[in-house]
């Protein structure tokens, strides 16, 4: 049975639609978590915040970036982090589906294994993440006097989808290496807070080796900085303009295709459980 | 006592199986501290001081908070959290050992086994890459490390009373997480609140987080005076006290409930 | 239907050293070895056959049906399901499986059973009509009916494996692999799963394949044994003709009437005390009524029995680790 791409897209969006309502009403299996990610996660995000206006304050701009551009920056990272969290959160936790053999599921489904990793196990709760993200961004283009045309929200929207694609690229890439360790690695933590120094500040603020490492090698840099610094106008010395969005955008189909492919030879070491 | 030395070995063990979890974590802890390094020394690039501390005592910060963060990590809340939702809480209490003494004695051996594997290697690592940590004034030693007890004492019992609260609520991974952010934040572990307006820094001192890893951070880069670092050890015990006194409050009343309730 | 040529499954495992000096070096220095968990299996299976994999723990069944269904790479060789080889087109041949692996459920445990059900018409792109069908029959083997508005977590074991039984099927594959499926469950729940495996693969013609340890469900199920230990094949064939190669004898029982017992040429006497003798004798040498009627014509005899070499018997052997003797 040949099928189209339009069909194969129809099916998937098919199993999206009922895997979010399946989401939807697990959420509300359990109204008490809902509090508790609803205090956690904004109360994160606005403590970040807060501290770097408080740097701000002791140091001045950073790098040339002032007040209202580093919300920016941050309402930037924030929501893509957000967003990361939504679709690719569970990336941080394959170590423990491939030790406890969760794969073996999505492998016997009529489905792309990675896709079901992810949406299967959607975390709608990453939406509590957003709302901070959006009001400090919002909060900094005023700042900024930015202009908010249709052209404008468009570059936001593709650099979104390239900064996330990024982020999720790198959470499967650090995910995959359990096919290989077998061991149930959990480098969330320290990836957030790496992701945190790298993209809610300027990285033109390390030495320049970093920086080359950031742009050309894990190129967390266009998660913010790149595509930020396009929409502000501020120079970065790598490239500018309204293009840089979509460079964003290729960046991640990128790195999302290099983390498909790396997974796709972990999962031909898969073990499953038991013996 | 035996019990628990025994419990602290085998945990040990357990923390060594899989190594390329002690190797990956040293390279991440590497890459945050450079980092950190970095970001400080950009933002000290126009400035010799800021808020009284210099770039060098700076660097000095951020590498022994790398150092101090391995004996903070605690395990408790998940155990509690991980008995009480399984339901095997009741037998677990009825067993001839305290349970939260097995806890402790587990985070105890997590720890010793994470000294080797982890603070080490990052005291050496950031050592050759960063800068030699050296205290600033060798006298203040006995008080570093009484604040690094306290400190180690006071982050387990909070760590223990956020696990308490799966007692109530069925699922605490929200809270726990809530926990984590106010540590990280508040505690002064990645940026030490005297870079906080001055109201805010006021009301953080009054509560017990920044004893966690500010104070024992200032006491070895030399940040204020010995009577100041002496007034705010005080300060340090008697959260440390306020915190056991709710700790066994709480513990008794909650061993109560589940004896009757059965879990 | 399924074909299974030169199959074989390395792994690599960490050596462990026990104590806190060999967590150590374990840390250091750590040590691998291969272990071949399946080596160049090779057989062939018709449609609406009901196929039973025995063999003691470790022995490799786990890995080899796991490689079947696609789950696991096999290290070299194939298997081919409708001439389709599973591990380049896994999507495809995927379709035509369904899978119940033992302990581990398929089932969304927050919610109710039907919100799985949902999932599994629109990931299998079930037809309406066929999914009430199914559904349909499903209940009637099963009664599944009363358990679909259940949350899956507030289920007993027996009713979960239920669910994942009828959510296996519910896209009508052809062939049905099952790994342990009797493990922990009680006497009720195993009579309906074997029914459930009986009656699909009557109603349905669907080819059943199942690991198993439970020698109720070798008896009434498996219609062919494959027998692996070591990861190689050790026997492949009916029950009966497998209990026939393993072990081709009978044992008599006689009992005397004092302590003299007679000898017979074509069998040997494997036991004598008292009034009671065993002989054994090959079921091609002689039949047992034969036998009872030379004996009986040397001396009188005043009681008999057979004593055959039960499943458990032929199991053991099979596995290396045990003698009829």
């Amino acid at each position: 049975m040949k099928r189209t791409v339009f069909q194969e897209l129809r099916h998937y969006l098919d199993v999206t639609a009922q895997v979010i309502r399946m989401a939807v009403l697990t959420v509300f299996e359990y109204p008490s978590n809902i509090a508790g990610w609803l205090i956690s996660n904004p109360l994160q995000f606005i403590m970040g915040f807060a501290i770097i206006k408080f740097v701000v304050e002791s140091f001045g701009e950073i790098n040339g970036w002032n007040y209202g551009q580093l919300a920016v920056l941050y309402g930037i990272s924030v929501i893509s982090h957000a967003l990361s969290m939504i679709f690719f959160v569970q990336g941080w936790f394959m170590g423990y589906f491939v030790i406890e053999g969760e794969f073996d599921r999505y492998l016997t489904r009529p489905l792309g294994v990675l896709y079901q990793f992810f949406f299967t196990n959607i975390n709608i709760f990453g939406i509590t993440d957003l709302i901070p993200g959006i009001l400090v961004f919002v909060y900094g283009c005023m700042k900024c006097g930015l202009q908010i045309t249709w052209f404008f929200v468009i570059q936001v929207i593709v650099m979104l989808i390239g900064a996330t694609l990024i982020r999720g690229g790198i959470y499967i890439l650090l995910g995959s290496t359990s096919f290989h360790t077998r061991s149930a690695v959990d480098f969330g933590q320290y990836t957030q807070e790496i992701m945190d120094k790298t993209t809610m500040y300027p990285i033109s603020m390390y030495p320049e080796g970093m920086q080359f490492i950031l742009t050309y090698l894990i190129p967390i840099g266009w998660v913010s900085f790149y595509p930020v610094s396009g929409l502000l106008g501020i120079e970065n010395g790598v490239c500018n303009g309204f293009v840089v969005s979509f460079i964003t955008l290729a960046v991640g189909v990128l790195v999302m295709l290099i983390a498909g492919a790396y997974f796709t030879a972990g999962l031909k070491k898969y073990e499953s459980a038991g013996n | 006592m035996k019990k628990y030395l025994y419990i602290i070995k085998t945990q040990i063990i357990k923390s060594m199986t899989y190594e390329f979890n002690v190797y990956g974590n040293i390279v991440m802890q590497t890459i945050i501290m450079i980092t950190s390094s970095y970001f400080w020394k950009a933002l000290y690039r126009n400035q010799n001081s800021a808020a009284g501390v210099n770039a060098e005592d700076m660097l000095t910060y951020i590498i022994m908070s790398s150092v101090l963060s391995v004996l903070l990590i605690t395990n408790v809340e998940r155990r509690i959290e991980q008995s009480v939702g399984k339901g095997t809480v009741a037998t677990d209490m009825m067993k001839p050992v305290n349970l939260f003494g097995v806890y402790f004695a587990e985070d105890i051996g997590s720890i010793l086994a994470l000294v080797f594997q982890n603070m080490l290697p990052i005291l050496l690592i950031g050592s050759l890459l960063i800068k030699v940590p050296v205290m600033k004034d060798s006298g203040d030693l006995p008080l570093f490390l009484l604040s690094v007890l306290l400190s180690f004492l006071i982050n387990w019992l909070i760590a223990a009373l956020f696990g308490m609260i799966a007692f109530t609520a069925v699922n605490i991974s929200a809270l726990i997480q809530v926990k984590k952010h106010l540590i990280r934040l508040l505690s002064g572990s990645i940026i030490p609140i005297w870079f906080f307006p001055e109201s805010v820094s006021k009301v953080l001192s009054a509560l017990p987080f920044i004893y966690i890893y500010q104070l024992p951070l200032s006491i070895y880069i030399g940040r204020g005076s010995r009577a100041e670092h002496l007034a705010q050890l005080q300060i340090q015990f008697v959260w440390l006290l306020i915190l056991a006194g709710v700790f066994v409050a709480v513990q008794r009343q909650v061993t109560r409930k589940v004896m009757v309730q059965g879990g | 239907m399924i074909d299974v040529n030169h199959l074989s499954k390395d792994y690599l495992l960490k050596k462990k050293a026990p104590g806190l000096k060999g967590a150590l070096k374990g840390l250091i220095h750590p040590q691998f070895e291969v272990i071949h968990a399946v080596r160049d299996l090779s057989f062939h299976i018709d449609e609406g056959e009901i196929v039973g994999f025995i063999g003691p723990n470790g022995a490799g069944k786990s890995t080899t049906i796991k490689m079947m269904s696609g789950i696991l790479t096999p290290t070299e060789g194939s298997v081919r399901i409708n001439g389709e080889n599973i591990t380049e087109h896994r999507k495809t041949v995927v379709r035509n499986i369904g899978v119940v692996f033992g302990q581990r459920s398929q089932l969304n445990w927050d919610l109710r059973l039907g919100e799985t059900f949902e999932l599994l018409k629109h990931i299998y792109e079930i037809d309406p009509i066929d999914y009430e069908n199914t559904l349909e029959v499903m209940d009637g083997i099963l009664g599944i009916r009363e358990l679909i508005d259940k949350p899956v977590r507030q289920m007993s074991l027996g009713q979960r494996v239920k669910g994942d039984l009828t959510a296996s099927m519910l896209h009508s594959p052809s062939v049905l692999f099952l790994d342990e499926p009797t493990i922990g469950l009680d006497v009720s729940s195993k009579f309906a799963l074997r029914r459930f495996i009986k009656e699909i693969n009557q109603i349905r013609k669907t080819t059943v394949i199942l690991t198993t340890h439970d020698l109720g469900d070798i008896k009434e199920l498996c219609e062919r044994l494959i027998i692996i230990n070591h990861g190689v094949m050790m026997e492949d064939g009916k029950l009966s003709q497998i209990v026939d190669r393993i072990a081709p004898y009978k044992t008599l029982v006689a009992e005397y009437y004092d302590e003299q017992a007679p000898e017979h040429e074509k069998c040997e006497m494997t036991f004598h005390e008292g009034n009671i003798a065993k002989y054994r004798f090959m079921k091609k040498d002689i039949t047992a009524a034969e036998l009872i009627a030379d004996l009986s014509r040397q001396k009188e005899i005043k009681d008999v029995s057979i004593e055959e070499a039960g499943i458990d018997d032929i199991i053991k052997i099979a596995y290396g680790s045990g003698s009829i003797l």
